[in-house]
Protein backbone atom coordinates (compact mmCIF):
# COMPACT_ATOMS: atom_id res chain seq x y z
CA UNK A 1 0.00 0.00 0.00
CA UNK A 2 0.90 3.63 -0.95
CA UNK A 3 2.48 5.80 2.00
CA UNK A 4 2.82 9.37 3.06
CA UNK A 5 4.64 11.48 5.75
CA UNK A 6 2.26 12.88 8.02
CA UNK A 7 3.93 15.96 7.58
CA UNK A 8 2.74 16.54 4.07
CA UNK A 9 -0.74 15.50 4.48
CA UNK A 10 -2.60 18.53 3.70
CA UNK A 11 -5.89 16.75 2.47
CA UNK A 12 -8.12 14.16 3.79
CA UNK A 13 -10.98 12.62 2.16
CA UNK A 14 -13.18 10.68 3.89
CA UNK A 15 -15.35 7.91 1.28
CA UNK A 16 -18.47 6.99 1.89
CA UNK A 17 -21.39 4.94 -0.28
CA UNK A 18 -23.96 8.21 0.00
CA UNK A 19 -22.30 11.10 1.41
CA UNK A 20 -25.10 11.85 3.87
CA UNK A 21 -24.64 10.36 7.42
CA UNK A 22 -21.63 8.84 8.59
CA UNK A 23 -19.47 10.55 6.27
CA UNK A 24 -21.04 14.10 6.62
CA UNK A 25 -20.46 13.24 11.12
CA UNK A 26 -17.20 11.77 10.56
CA UNK A 27 -15.70 15.52 8.16
CA UNK A 28 -17.25 17.66 11.22
CA UNK A 29 -15.94 15.26 13.76
CA UNK A 30 -11.84 15.07 12.07
CA UNK A 31 -12.07 19.34 10.85
CA UNK A 32 -12.65 19.80 14.20
CA UNK A 33 -9.96 17.81 15.94
CA UNK A 34 -7.52 18.69 13.72
CA UNK A 35 -8.85 22.53 13.15
CA UNK A 36 -5.31 23.13 14.96
CA UNK A 37 -3.33 21.64 12.03
CA UNK A 38 -2.81 22.66 8.41
CA UNK A 39 -5.23 19.81 7.32
CA UNK A 40 -8.94 20.42 5.22
CA UNK A 41 -11.29 17.03 5.39
CA UNK A 42 -14.03 16.81 3.06
CA UNK A 43 -16.45 13.96 2.08
CA UNK A 44 -16.94 12.15 -1.65
CA UNK A 45 -18.81 8.94 -2.66
CA UNK A 46 -15.94 6.19 -3.53
CA UNK A 47 -17.64 5.52 -6.65
CA UNK A 48 -15.84 9.25 -7.86
CA UNK A 49 -12.80 8.92 -5.69
CA UNK A 50 -9.55 8.95 -7.83
CA UNK A 51 -6.11 9.48 -7.04
CA UNK A 52 -5.48 13.43 -6.73
CA UNK A 53 -8.42 14.12 -4.69
CA UNK A 54 -6.60 13.52 -1.18
CA UNK A 55 -3.27 12.68 0.60
CA UNK A 56 -4.52 10.14 2.55
CA UNK A 57 -8.54 8.39 2.12
CA UNK A 58 -10.40 7.19 5.53
CA UNK A 59 -12.97 5.15 4.87
CA UNK A 60 -15.28 2.32 6.76
CA UNK A 61 -13.33 -1.00 6.46
CA UNK A 62 -16.33 -2.66 4.57
CA UNK A 63 -14.97 0.40 1.42
CA UNK A 64 -11.32 0.00 2.18
CA UNK A 65 -11.34 -2.46 -0.71
CA UNK A 66 -13.75 -0.18 -3.04
CA UNK A 67 -11.28 2.68 -1.83
CA UNK A 68 -8.21 1.12 -2.86
CA UNK A 69 -9.22 0.30 -6.75
CA UNK A 70 -10.35 3.63 -6.81
CA UNK A 71 -7.84 5.71 -5.43
CA UNK A 72 -4.56 2.99 -6.07
CA UNK A 73 -1.58 5.50 -5.24
CA UNK A 74 -3.51 6.79 -2.20
CA UNK A 75 -3.11 5.86 1.14
CA UNK A 76 -6.29 4.35 2.92
CA UNK A 77 -6.80 4.13 6.07
CA UNK A 78 -9.91 1.92 7.40
CA UNK A 79 -11.57 2.14 10.07
CA UNK A 80 -14.28 -0.22 12.29
CA UNK A 81 -16.42 2.18 14.27
CA UNK A 82 -17.46 5.64 13.75
CA UNK A 83 -17.01 6.77 17.40
CA UNK A 84 -13.75 6.13 19.08
CA UNK A 85 -12.17 4.38 16.81
CA UNK A 86 -8.30 3.88 17.58
CA UNK A 87 -7.18 4.68 13.70
CA UNK A 88 -8.20 8.15 14.27
CA UNK A 89 -5.86 8.87 17.33
CA UNK A 90 -3.06 6.73 15.45
CA UNK A 91 -4.01 9.34 12.22
CA UNK A 92 -4.17 12.75 14.69
CA UNK A 93 -0.78 11.32 16.01
CA UNK A 94 0.74 10.76 12.37
CA UNK A 95 0.12 14.09 11.62
CA UNK A 96 1.43 15.99 14.76
CA UNK A 97 4.62 13.81 14.79
CA UNK A 98 5.03 13.68 10.89
CA UNK A 99 5.54 10.06 10.95
CA UNK A 100 4.66 7.68 7.93
CA UNK A 101 0.84 6.92 7.52
CA UNK A 102 -0.35 4.04 5.12
CA UNK A 103 1.95 1.16 4.07
CA UNK B 1 -24.43 28.13 10.42
CA UNK B 2 -28.13 26.11 10.64
CA UNK B 3 -29.63 25.58 13.98
CA UNK B 4 -30.80 22.48 15.04
CA UNK B 5 -33.97 23.46 15.08
CA UNK B 6 -34.00 24.51 11.19
CA UNK B 7 -33.65 20.86 10.37
CA UNK B 8 -35.02 19.26 12.53
CA UNK B 9 -38.24 20.06 13.39
CA UNK B 10 -39.56 20.52 17.04
CA UNK B 11 -42.87 17.95 15.34
CA UNK B 12 -40.80 15.17 13.41
CA UNK B 13 -39.39 14.27 17.53
CA UNK B 14 -41.11 11.44 18.33
CA UNK B 15 -39.77 10.06 21.66
CA UNK B 16 -42.27 7.02 22.18
CA UNK B 17 -42.35 4.75 19.35
CA UNK B 18 -42.08 0.53 18.26
CA UNK B 19 -40.36 -1.31 15.64
CA UNK B 20 -40.44 -5.21 14.90
CA UNK B 21 -37.13 -4.40 13.37
CA UNK B 22 -34.81 -2.15 11.75
CA UNK B 23 -36.53 -1.68 8.48
CA UNK B 24 -39.63 -0.86 9.85
CA UNK B 25 -37.54 1.59 11.96
CA UNK B 26 -36.25 3.04 8.68
CA UNK B 27 -39.75 3.32 6.31
CA UNK B 28 -40.86 4.99 9.27
CA UNK B 29 -38.48 7.79 9.38
CA UNK B 30 -38.82 7.86 5.74
CA UNK B 31 -42.32 7.98 5.28
CA UNK B 32 -42.70 11.29 8.51
CA UNK B 33 -40.21 12.78 6.07
CA UNK B 34 -42.02 12.22 2.91
CA UNK B 35 -44.68 14.04 5.39
CA UNK B 36 -42.90 16.50 6.05
CA UNK B 37 -42.42 17.65 2.27
CA UNK B 38 -38.63 16.68 2.94
CA UNK B 39 -38.52 14.47 0.22
CA UNK B 40 -40.17 12.81 -2.53
CA UNK B 41 -42.12 9.63 -3.02
CA UNK B 42 -39.23 6.93 -3.25
CA UNK B 43 -36.67 8.25 -0.72
CA UNK B 44 -38.26 5.78 1.84
CA UNK B 45 -37.79 2.38 -0.41
CA UNK B 46 -34.15 4.12 -1.50
CA UNK B 47 -33.26 4.39 2.69
CA UNK B 48 -34.23 1.24 2.97
CA UNK B 49 -32.07 0.03 -0.11
CA UNK B 50 -29.15 1.75 1.71
CA UNK B 51 -29.89 0.02 5.46
CA UNK B 52 -29.51 -3.09 3.97
CA UNK B 53 -26.54 -2.83 1.66
CA UNK B 54 -24.51 -1.38 5.08
CA UNK B 55 -25.95 -0.56 8.75
CA UNK B 56 -26.40 3.00 9.55
CA UNK B 57 -25.16 2.18 13.03
CA UNK B 58 -22.99 4.48 14.70
CA UNK B 59 -22.77 3.41 18.10
CA UNK B 60 -24.01 4.21 21.66
CA UNK B 61 -27.55 3.07 20.60
CA UNK B 62 -27.95 5.63 18.20
CA UNK B 63 -28.40 5.03 14.36
CA UNK B 64 -28.38 7.32 11.07
CA UNK B 65 -30.38 6.18 8.14
CA UNK B 66 -30.69 7.63 4.88
CA UNK B 67 -30.91 7.85 1.19
CA UNK B 68 -28.55 6.61 -1.74
CA UNK B 69 -26.53 9.33 -3.32
CA UNK B 70 -28.93 8.07 -6.58
CA UNK B 71 -31.59 9.29 -4.36
CA UNK B 72 -30.26 12.55 -3.33
CA UNK B 73 -32.12 14.29 -6.23
CA UNK B 74 -35.89 13.03 -4.32
CA UNK B 75 -35.14 15.58 -1.36
CA UNK B 76 -36.95 18.98 -1.55
CA UNK B 77 -34.98 20.24 1.62
CA UNK B 78 -32.43 19.00 3.91
CA UNK B 79 -33.94 18.09 7.07
CA UNK B 80 -33.56 15.66 9.87
CA UNK B 81 -36.40 13.10 11.96
CA UNK B 82 -35.89 11.84 15.10
CA UNK B 83 -37.07 8.44 16.64
CA UNK B 84 -36.74 7.21 20.08
CA UNK B 85 -37.71 3.49 20.73
CA UNK B 86 -37.64 3.07 24.09
CA UNK B 87 -37.79 -0.71 24.52
CA UNK B 88 -35.06 -0.51 21.44
CA UNK B 89 -34.72 -2.17 17.73
CA UNK B 90 -32.45 -4.88 17.00
CA UNK B 91 -30.35 -3.54 14.68
CA UNK B 92 -28.49 -6.25 12.78
CA UNK B 93 -27.10 -7.54 16.57
CA UNK B 94 -26.80 -4.17 18.34
CA UNK B 95 -30.20 -2.71 19.88
CA UNK B 96 -31.07 1.09 18.45
CA UNK B 97 -32.86 3.70 20.76
CA UNK B 98 -32.40 6.55 18.83
CA UNK B 99 -32.99 6.48 15.15
CA UNK B 100 -32.30 10.05 13.15
CA UNK B 101 -33.56 9.97 9.41
CA UNK B 102 -31.21 12.46 7.23
CA UNK B 103 -32.24 13.59 3.95
CA UNK B 104 -29.50 15.58 2.30
CA UNK B 105 -29.56 17.93 -0.53
CA UNK B 106 -25.74 19.33 0.57
CA UNK B 107 -24.06 19.48 3.79
CA UNK B 108 -26.57 21.44 5.34
CA UNK B 109 -26.54 19.06 7.97
CA UNK B 110 -22.91 19.18 9.02
CA UNK B 111 -22.48 21.08 12.23
CA UNK B 112 -25.27 19.29 13.80
CA UNK B 113 -24.06 15.77 13.09
CA UNK B 114 -20.98 17.21 14.39
CA UNK B 115 -22.62 18.22 17.41
CA UNK B 116 -24.21 14.37 18.08
CA UNK B 117 -20.86 13.01 17.26
CA UNK B 118 -19.66 15.20 20.27
CA UNK B 119 -22.84 14.31 22.33
CA UNK B 120 -21.93 10.34 21.94
CA UNK B 121 -18.73 10.83 22.53
CA UNK B 122 -19.72 11.52 26.26
CA UNK B 123 -21.29 8.23 27.52
CA UNK B 124 -23.14 10.90 30.38
CA UNK B 125 -24.42 12.75 27.83
CA UNK B 126 -25.25 10.12 25.83
CA UNK B 127 -27.02 8.45 27.95
CA UNK B 128 -29.13 11.64 28.96
CA UNK B 129 -29.83 11.87 25.00
CA UNK B 130 -31.10 8.04 24.87
CA UNK B 131 -33.44 9.09 28.01
CA UNK B 132 -35.13 12.33 26.82
CA UNK B 133 -38.89 11.96 26.34
CA UNK B 134 -39.30 15.78 25.81
CA UNK B 135 -38.73 17.10 22.19
CA UNK B 136 -37.16 20.66 23.60
CA UNK B 137 -34.69 18.16 25.77
CA UNK B 138 -33.37 16.23 22.66
CA UNK B 139 -32.55 19.97 20.94
CA UNK B 140 -31.36 21.57 23.76
CA UNK B 141 -28.90 18.26 24.05
CA UNK B 142 -27.88 18.27 20.62
CA UNK B 143 -27.39 22.26 20.45
CA UNK B 144 -25.15 21.55 23.29
CA UNK B 145 -23.24 19.20 21.23
CA UNK B 146 -22.98 21.79 18.07
CA UNK B 147 -21.49 24.58 20.60
CA UNK B 148 -19.11 22.34 22.52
Amino acid sequence: MPTIEGSEVRRIVVACEAGMGSSVMLTSSLNQRFASLDVTVSHLPVNRLKDGDADVVVCHRGLAKRAAQAAPSTPVIAFDLFLGDPAFDRLEAALKDGSTIGG
Amino acid sequence: MADVAELLDRDAILTDCAAKDRLEAVGRAGDILARLGAVREGYSDAMVERELAFSSYLGEGVAIPHGTDESRALVERTALVYLRFPDGVDWDGQVVTVCIGIAARGDEHMAVLGGLARVLGDQERAAALRAATDPDEVLAILRGGVEA
